[in-house]
């Protein structure tokens, strides 16, 4: 009887303490009382805040924050060019773009941005061969004078203007990165340094950095463009389950990776879901080499998949604000396809093209990324689709290191795969092109005679039109032939979903860098 | 004055060293070959793995570039014969560079320092509580055997074992925080908070240090939810085995002879029977808190606790080799060591252990 009593007594003493302590979860003084703190939710995807050298979602929104760019675009719209530092002009010939500083701009210890410091960003790009550093192949980067730097490409490069906006040519304090390990070629040391502090010149800059748990910026106070709302915004690398939680818990401000299903069922009147277009196409591949791809580098077969799809079916799984593009641009840029007939589901035609391939009932395997929060869902609809009109489809899911493993050896027959844009233009979708890179990846290649050298002046055209218009023909004549007989079949593209606290305004999704945090107020 | 033994005398009492002493020198080697082991294991493991790890980290237009791939390689040490990769590896090792994290763009080292203190100060709390706790109502359910209230604990016990630990957190946090807003949600402190210099990386330790009890209480209460979810986890393990042990001590001859003596309940269920079931209890501890330091990565998922388990899951999904050998290392001394630990003082407990 006394064990029981005692022991009865020290759950009791246990689980009082427990609830006191959690009483006292609100206790802790903020430690400065007048600070506006923004929490925001993320379920990090980062290799490196570096700029020169990061090239994932969270260092490139953490990067459009805490650095600046030449040019940028604002708010959601990346149609249009606007100055950020400096402002822009491009030859007729499209190989010559020329910035001119407007020289209003201080990095974080008050030191001016000159046109050195752009002129050493752009080159240490260059140099470090990093993840981004393709972004400005074949182009020379030169000083004119204190206020004017050019960016000459060996061929013509219309799409120059829309690349230097991405955080990758976010233009760094040269004097501190010297300092401290940065060079201009593969010995740069200068990694480590940027991962803890920030040399920019942004609204913000880091206060702490913990690049696989939690990222904390601080107002900077050098900052030329409008002062943030926020003094703090931290950044919690938490889990897609527990932030739609979090945020209607009050404990964060900001989610950035809650699903559709259940944005959807947020109280709107408290909470505000923003949507916007992401840049991301996801598309179904099939290899083209008879060896690896069989019956799946068929043209008939794969125009019988098109035509097995139930699109809508995808649309509705994907949920909230998701799009079907007629092509593999996404539908916000310009070159972009709205609709093609060739990728309708259209269940008789795709029976009538599967009899014309030749279809022995192979079984056809499709490799996706188990991590991907919309693949097995899109993959299981396309095999069931599949399976209706008689093709027999195995999936094949695998982390997404084995998945880009494989699909990068050139040998795997088919798989589900997505193209995030590297910038907010079509020519970065010319990577679909025979021998490009995706090109490659499906054993396309040019010289076989085949739908490759068919589709060759069209790619030719597209690179070297010129003009917004002839661009957007030009584009838009590529991606009807891929529908055609391309080994691309152009699925989905999700929304961007953020969910904001309540008394948070000015959340707007953008398809380069997520969020703005400058333009958030209230709350 | 005693003359020195001399002849026979002198062979036939050779010097001895204290039993304890070689009993740990002897232990402390066998821990050390075993590291060695763990790091041969680890990394032969880890370079089974068929996917290249330089796909992980690069994008598709740096990984169509031959240049950058074979700077990358060269950088990561992939460029090596995989002898020469294990020997460099383990000359590193023995200055303790665990090398650098491609997740994480860091040394090795300095991800561990920051994860390992996060799971270690969950696993402390746990421990406390599921000790406590499982060998109370072990004891207890002993005690009262095929009593109701043994019945009852018992299928407390199973509901530990069976429920699984993902769904237990997520109700905890969906009914404790989000419903009852009785206890703080993810993380180990309120984000608008600064947490306190790092000293030993667990932040009731540091905020104490720090003289912040503000901060102090504010991290208790962080650990409360995830510590809760774990012990519910463990306990049932602890409770069974607990109580097991115990009814085994408690038909021993030396028990029934207390009893006959007329000795208090008190001292005959601490002193004899506890005492004697503290071995394989203590043992059990052992094992627990080895798995507790190991990361639970579900419930550091769930939680966002940023510990040493979603350190080792990311590390994994995202093959950084480094990061994977570096945790696999960490967690195979952690349970080396703590079964030297255990062992020392099953070694200190029973004088039957150290002379065996």
């Amino acid at each position: 009887m006394r064990v029981k009593m005692r022991a009865t007594a020290a759950v009791s003493v246990f689980a009082g303490l427990s609830l006191v302590l959690g009483g006292c979860a609100a206790g802790g003084e903020p430690d400065a009382a007048a600070e506006k703190v923004l929490v925001v939710d993320s379920t990090f995807a980062l290799s490196s805040i570096d700029p020169a050298r990061s090239f994932e979602a969270t260092g490139t929104m953490v990067n459009h924050n805490v650095y600046e760019t030449a040019l940028t675009f604002e708010g959601s719209d990346l149609s249009e060019l606007v100055p950020e530092i400096a402002t822009y002009t491009i030859s007729d010939d499209n190989t010559v773009v020329t910035l001119t500083l407007d020289g209003e701009h201080s990095f974080s210890d008050g030191t001016a941005v000159t046109v050195d410091d752009i002129v050493f960003s752009y080159q240490r790009l260059q140099g470090i061969l990093g993840n981004p550093s393709f972004l400005l192949d074949g182009v020379t980067v030169a000083k004119v004078d204190d206020s004017t730097v050019t960016l000459t490409s060996e061929t013509s490069n219309p799409q120059l203007p829309f690349i230097l906006p991405n955080p990758a040519l976010s233009i760094l304090q040269q004097s501190v990165v010297e300092e401290n390990g940065g060079t201009l070629d593969e010995s740069d040391d200068a990694e480590t340094f940027l991962t803890s502090e920030s040399a920019g010149s942004g609204p913000y800059m880091y206060g702490t950095v913990a690049v696989d748990s939690s990222i904390t910026l601080v107002k900077n106070p050098s900052y030329a463009g409008d002062e943030p709302y926020y003094d703090r915004v931290v950044i919690n690398n938490v889990g897609a389950d527990t932030q739609r939680i979090n945020v209607e818990g009050g404990q964060t401000g900001l989610a950035m990776n809650i699903s559709s299903d259940e944005a959807e069922q947020v109280d709107d009147s408290k909470f505000t879901v923003t949507t916007g277009a992401s840049a991301a196409t996801y598309y179904l591949w099939l290899n083209t080499n008879d060896e690896f791809g069989g019956i799946a580098s068929d043209v008939n077969f794969v125009k019988a998949l098109r035509h097995s799809i139930n699109y809508d079916d995808i649309l509705d799984v994907v949920g909230l604000g998701s799009e079907q593009p007629g092509g593999v641009v996404p539908l916000q840029f310009a070159g972009s396809l709205e609709s093609d007939e060739n990728n309708t589901y259209d269940v008789d035609l795709a029976k009538e093209l599967l009899a014309d391939s030749g279809y022995a009932g192979e079984t056809i395997n499709v490799l996706y990324s188990s991590e991907n929060a919309f693949s097995a869902n899109v993959s299981q609809i396309v095999q069931a689709s599949a399976a209706e009109i008689g093709v027999n489809i195995t999936l094949n899911p695998q982390t997404a290191a084995n998945t880009l493993d494989v699909f990068r050896s050139g040998e795997y027959q088919a798989g589900l795969a997505n193209w995030g844009a590297d910038y907010p233009d079509a020519a970065n979708y010319l990577v679909f092109a025979p021998g490009e890179n995706i090109g490659a990846r499906v054993a396309w290649q040019y010289g076989d005679g085949g739908t490759a050298d068919q589709i060759a002046p069209l790619v030719e055209a597209a690179a070297a039109a010129s003009g917004d218009d002839e661009r957007s023909a030009a584009y838009i004549a590529f991606q009807e032939a891929l529908n055609d007989y391309g080994p691309y079949i152009p699925l989905f593209q999700p929304a961007s979903i953020l969910v904001s606290g309540e008394g948070i305004s000015g959340v707007e999704s953008n398809a380069l860098w997520d969020v703005d945090f400058s333009t958030i107020t209230g709350g | 004055m005693p003359q020195a033994p001399v002849g026979d005398a002198a062979v036939a009492t050779p010097r001895r060293s204290h039993p304890l002493l070689r009993y740990i020198s002897i232990r402390f080697l066998i821990s050390i070959l075993l590291v060695w082991g763990v790091t041969v294991v680890t990394f032969v493991v880890t370079n089974l793995v068929p996917t290249d790890p330089v796909s992980a980290v690069l994008g598709e237009q740096a990984a169509n570039n031959p240049e950058i791939v074979a700077a990358l390689r060269a950088e990561m040490g992939l460029d090596q014969p995989l002898l020469t990769q294990y020997w460099l590896y383990l000359t590193r090792l023995v200055h303790f560079d665990l090398g650098m994290s491609a997740q994480t763009r860091g040394p090795v080292a300095a991800d561990l320092a920051r994860a390992f203190p996060a799971t270690l100060e969950l696993a402390l709390f746990v421990l406390f509580f599921s000790v406590l706790l499982g060998v109370g109502l072990g004891m207890l359910a002993a005690l009262r055997h095929q009593s109701w209230l043994d019945k009852t604990i018992r299928v407390l016990s199973l509901f530990g074992i069976s429920m699984p630990v993902f769904w237990i957190a997520m109700l905890a946090y969906y009914v404790l925080f989000y419903q009852l807003h009785w206890l703080p949600g993810s993380g180990r402190l309120d984000s608008a908070l600064i947490p306190p210099p790092t000293v030993t990386g667990m932040y009731t330790v540091d905020s104490l240090i720090a003289g912040r009890f503000d901060l102090f209480t504010n991290a208790v209460s962080h650990l409360i939810l995830p510590a809760l979810v774990l012990t519910l986890f463990t306990i049932g393990t602890l409770i069974r085995f607990s109580r097991s042990a115990i009814l085994d001590v408690s038909q021993q001859d030396y028990v029934q002879a207390a009893r006959a003596k007329g000795l208090p309940n008190r001292i005959i269920n601490f002193r004899y029977i506890l005492r004697g079931a503290s071995l394989p209890i203590l043992t059990m501890s052992g094992l627990t808190f080895g798995s507790l330091l190991s990361g639970a990565v579900l419930t550091e998922s769930v939680f966002s606790w940023n510990g040493l388990g979603q350190y080792a899951y990311k590390a994994a999904i995202s093959l950084d080799l480094q990061a994977i050998m570096g945790v696999g290392l960490l967690i195979g001394v952690v349970y080396i060591f703590t079964n030297f630990a255990v062992d020392l003082l099953c070694g200190l407990i029973d004088p039957r252990v150290r002379v065996q």
